[in-house]
């Protein structure tokens, strides 16, 4: 019976990446969110950020991870982590197509993996959840989800809309994020690196929460074991061992490094290698762990003082108070609550980015600050929000972005809007023009009477929401746009519009 | 546009026998009498609801087969810029868009597209303006105008601001184009009507605001001349346009105007939305570039009233 365990994992593993995979490829945003939010609900550090955030959904998808892996091991690796699953297809294609190489046991590289996962933890007091954001295996395959599989997605499609025969809809293609790219290829081929030469090395020496997982699987009720009344040594099992971790030789597995894989089952012909409901062995702590502690803690206080030492978003161009355009600083979207909120919950798996409609949401580069690398901002070059939309909340995983009712979202003030009139057209040209006041749906930019029978911009940032329609619209290019948003670093709630019903008496005559 | 043209010359050659079939008055042409039958020059229909509205205009100006022939390829280009319901009257009424595409097919069209460069987000615009379904329901195609590859470059011979500009594909390639504007309040061009809907058939709107948008909107009016024009005045922004705040901003004021003459349209659709027509200042610029007339005292004009 053990034998079709693979089976069924390969099974349940296919399903939740084609799932994560849809979940990543919805440009437009038409998925119903609860596509997502199933599809990602046990996304382990995104569940527990969610976990932590008030005015969430209940977060669990952790604790199920938690008492899965104390059943059964490293299921969460699998079958549920995208990342893992990608390299166990890189691997998958690698065995086929060149001359099956057998795989051998290695020793753990315990002070990497256990330095690492403490030094994330630790640097969560002083960079919020950098270390998470890069090394987080969820947000990983996210960004190359959202940067490199979606893009190539499009492509494909559009090339075979060329054909009309196939009456496919060619899809716009997202704004091209050159940092984010770069970023997310070069995580791609690490990884297609460490899969295509030393099979789940990645995630048994660099991942966070593979290392975190693996400790807990010391404790696990089930394990992968070698009887050693039937085992004849015969390796065939540690030949098919992604995880390097079946040491034929003392009859050992090691279960920190197991990722419950179950490939080793099915080859054995006599039964040697089994899934074992088990008791528990004492844990052996590294011997150098303390001093390794203490070297980590004193990388940590340097890179913390290094961190303060070279402060971002510095303020040294003078400019004049009225032009803010270049020193407005990045707006986060609506339901971050603050661009602190942001940084702390955002591991910049960009499904926001991935699912936006219009695509005003983009990775930023440096914008936030070192540590707040990658994290999407409003960008309104783009386009701008719409009004009605609250996709990015409805999906984001790690409560960064907290799902907002529509009427709250209506009133979330993410910026306010500065309009330099010496730059505008109507000023400048003496010309019409009204396309900001055009866009914008609480009329916080309003045309009203001006010289010549012309209408100018008037603004009232209260009832302002940062949506920066006025900003995308507006044709002024040089130096910069005339309107524009300033963020809110603390998003705050703007007035509703006043609004009375419009008043109209019919006549019975055409009015010519 | 060539219609006409070749209509105007044709009542100089032989003594008004075409006059029958155009639409430019020819009451204007003869200085004669006001003739109290078709053809006419522009029908205005008041209250009742869309489809009927538009049922009883387009009778009166000789039914849809007047514009449309068996097997033509038929654009329908309505207002879909924004990301709001029917009654908030942003976009045109998804009811008489439905409407005008049943007729076209009555009328034997052979395809019937609706697009617009919209503003918002565009799969919102036209899922919740209500018109994407209007349209498939009726079996037309409504396609996306956000594709910058289906725009073609043309020259704008009599452009004063606007020398080229970027045109659509489906308007260049179809037989008929129906131009399906709503009337509204628009805080840049103080109205929105036929020759401001224009703005959605073409790519770069940008420099049009940069560079005199009034002249501009006259310009392309100039170029670009819709076979029919349809003001759909059922609900009407009064003020907050074109996008509006919200359905406080909007009077059930039942009204509908169909004519080929844009200047004219715009012109009594000033007159029902009580601006001064000096005021939307494209009117103007584009009667003096020869593109209609806002001389509705000089037209035929049949008044219905549901």
């Amino acid at each position: 019976m053990q034998k079709y365990f693979k089976r069924a994992r390969v099974a349940v593993a296919l399903l939740f990446f084609i799932a994560i995979l849809i979940s990543f490829f919805d440009v437009k945003g038409n998925l119903p969110s609860a596509f997502q939010n199933s599809a990602l609900y046990l996304q382990f550090t995104a569940s527990v950020l969610k976990f932590i955030t008030p005015g969430t959904a209940l977060s669990i998808g952790f604790i199920v991870v938690i008492a899965m892996t104390l059943i059964g091991g490293r299921i969460y690796c699998s079958t549920i982590c995208p990342l893992g699953i990608l390299q166990d297809i890189i691997i998958f294609i690698r065995r086929k197509f060149t001359k099956k190489q057998q795989l051998r046991f290695k020793k753990a590289l315990n002070v990497l993996r256990y330095s690492i996962l403490i030094l994330t933890l630790v640097s969560i007091t002083f960079s919020g959840v950098l270390l998470i954001n890069l090394l987080d295996p969820y947000a990983i395959f996210g960004r190359i989800g959202t940067h490199v599989f979606q893009p190539a997605a499009l492509l494909i499609n559009n090339f075979l809309a060329s054909f009309s025969f196939l009456s496919l809809p060619t899809i716009e293609y997202s704004p091209f994020s050159l940092s984010a790219f770069i970023i997310a290829l070069a995580m791609l081929f690490i990884i297609v690196w460490f899969a295509g030469t030393s099979d789940r090395l990645f995630c048994n020496s660099i991942c966070p929460v593979g290392t975190l997982l693996g400790f807990l699987s010391k404790f696990s009720i089930f394990k992968i074991k070698i009887a050693h009344s039937t085992c004849t040594q015969c390796g065939k099992c540690q030949t098919v061992c992604k995880a390097n971790c079946i040491d034929i030789k003392n009859m050992e597995v090691d279960e920190t490094r197991c990722i419950s894989c179950f490939n080793c089952i099915p080859v054995c012909d006599l039964s040697g290698i089994k899934y074992k409901r088990l008791k528990t062995v004492p844990v052996k702590t590294p011997d150098n762990k303390k001093g390794l502690q203490r070297r980590i803690l004193l990388t940590a206080v340097t890179s913390y003082a290094a961190s303060k030492a070279i402060p971002f978003n510095t303020n040294e161009i003078s400019v004049t108070e009225e032009d803010l355009y270049f020193d407005r600083g990045p707006v986060a979207p609506p339901g971050a609550k603050s661009i602190e909120h942001l940084k702390e919950r955002c591991i910049s798996c960009h499904l926001c980015v991935a699912v936006c409609p219009t695509k005003v949401l983009q990775p930023s580069f440096l914008e936030y600050g070192f540590t707040g690398i990658n994290i999407p901002q409003m960008d309104y070059n783009s386009y701008f929000c719409n009004f009605d939309c609250h996709k990015c909340g409805e999906v984001c995983p790690t409560g960064a972005i907290i799902t907002l009712p529509q009427e709250e979202k209506h009133v979330t003030q993410i910026g306010k809007v500065h309009f330099q009139v010496e730059l505008c057209i109507v000023e400048s040209e003496e010309t019409s023009c009204g396309s900001c006041s055009e866009h914008c749906p609480t009329q916080a930019v309003k045309m009203v009477d001006y010289n010549n029978d012309l209408t100018i911009p008037k603004i009232d940032p209260n009832i302002c929401i940062g949506c920066g329609a006025c900003e995308y619209a507006c044709p002024v290019t040089d130096p910069h746009k005339a309107i524009y948003v300033v963020s809110n670093p603390e998003h705050l709630i703007a007035d509703k519009p006043k609004q009375e019903k419009i008043e109209f008496n019919d006549t019975e005559e055409f009015p010519f | 546009m060539k219609r006409r043209e070749f209509i105007q010359k044709s009542i100089g050659v032989t003594a008004g026998a075409g006059a029958l079939l155009t639409t430019v008055s020819f009451a204007k042409a003869f200085g004669a009498e006001k003739p109290a039958t078709g053809p006419y020059d522009l029908v205005a229909v008041k209250g009742g609801e869309p489809d009927e509205m538009f049922k009883k205009g387009i009778a009166a100006l000789g039914g849809m087969e007047a514009f449309v022939k068996q097997g033509d390829v038929v654009v329908v280009k309505p207002n879909i810029g924004w990301d709001a319901p029917p009654e908030r009257a942003a976009n045109t009424n998804p009811i008489l868009v439905k409407a005008i595409v049943e007729h076209c097919f009555l009328a034997g069209a052979k395809k019937v597209y609706v697009f617009d460069n919209t503003c918002d987000e565009w799969t919102r615009c036209y899922k919740n303006s209500g018109i994407e379904k209007a349209v498939k329901d009726a079996g037309g195609e409504i396609v996306s105008g956000k594709e910058k590859k289906m725009y073609k470059n043309v020259t704008i011979e009599k452009g004063k601001k606007l020398k080229t500009a970027s045109v659509h594909e489906l308007i260049l390639d179809s037989d008929v184009f129906i131009n399906v504007p709503v009337l509204k309040n628009h805080g840049g061009a103080t109205m929105s009507l036929t020759m401001k809907n224009m703005m959605g058939i073409v790519w770069d709107r940008g420099f049009w605001h940069k560079n005199n948008l009034h002249q501009c909107i006259a310009d392309f009016a100039s170029h670009q001349k819709p076979n029919l024009n349809i003001i759909d005045g059922y609900n009407v922004m009064k003020r907050n346009g074109p996008r509006g705040v919200s359905v406080d901003d909007v009077a059930n004021m039942k009204y509908q105007i169909l004519s080929t003459d844009m200047v004219a349209a715009d012109t009594a659709a000033t007159k029902i939305f009580a601006v001064d027509t000096k005021k939307v200042k494209h009117i103007a610029y584009a009667e003096e570039l020869g593109v209609g007339t806002t001389d509705l005292k000089s037209l035929n004009i049949k008044r219905i009233t549901i």
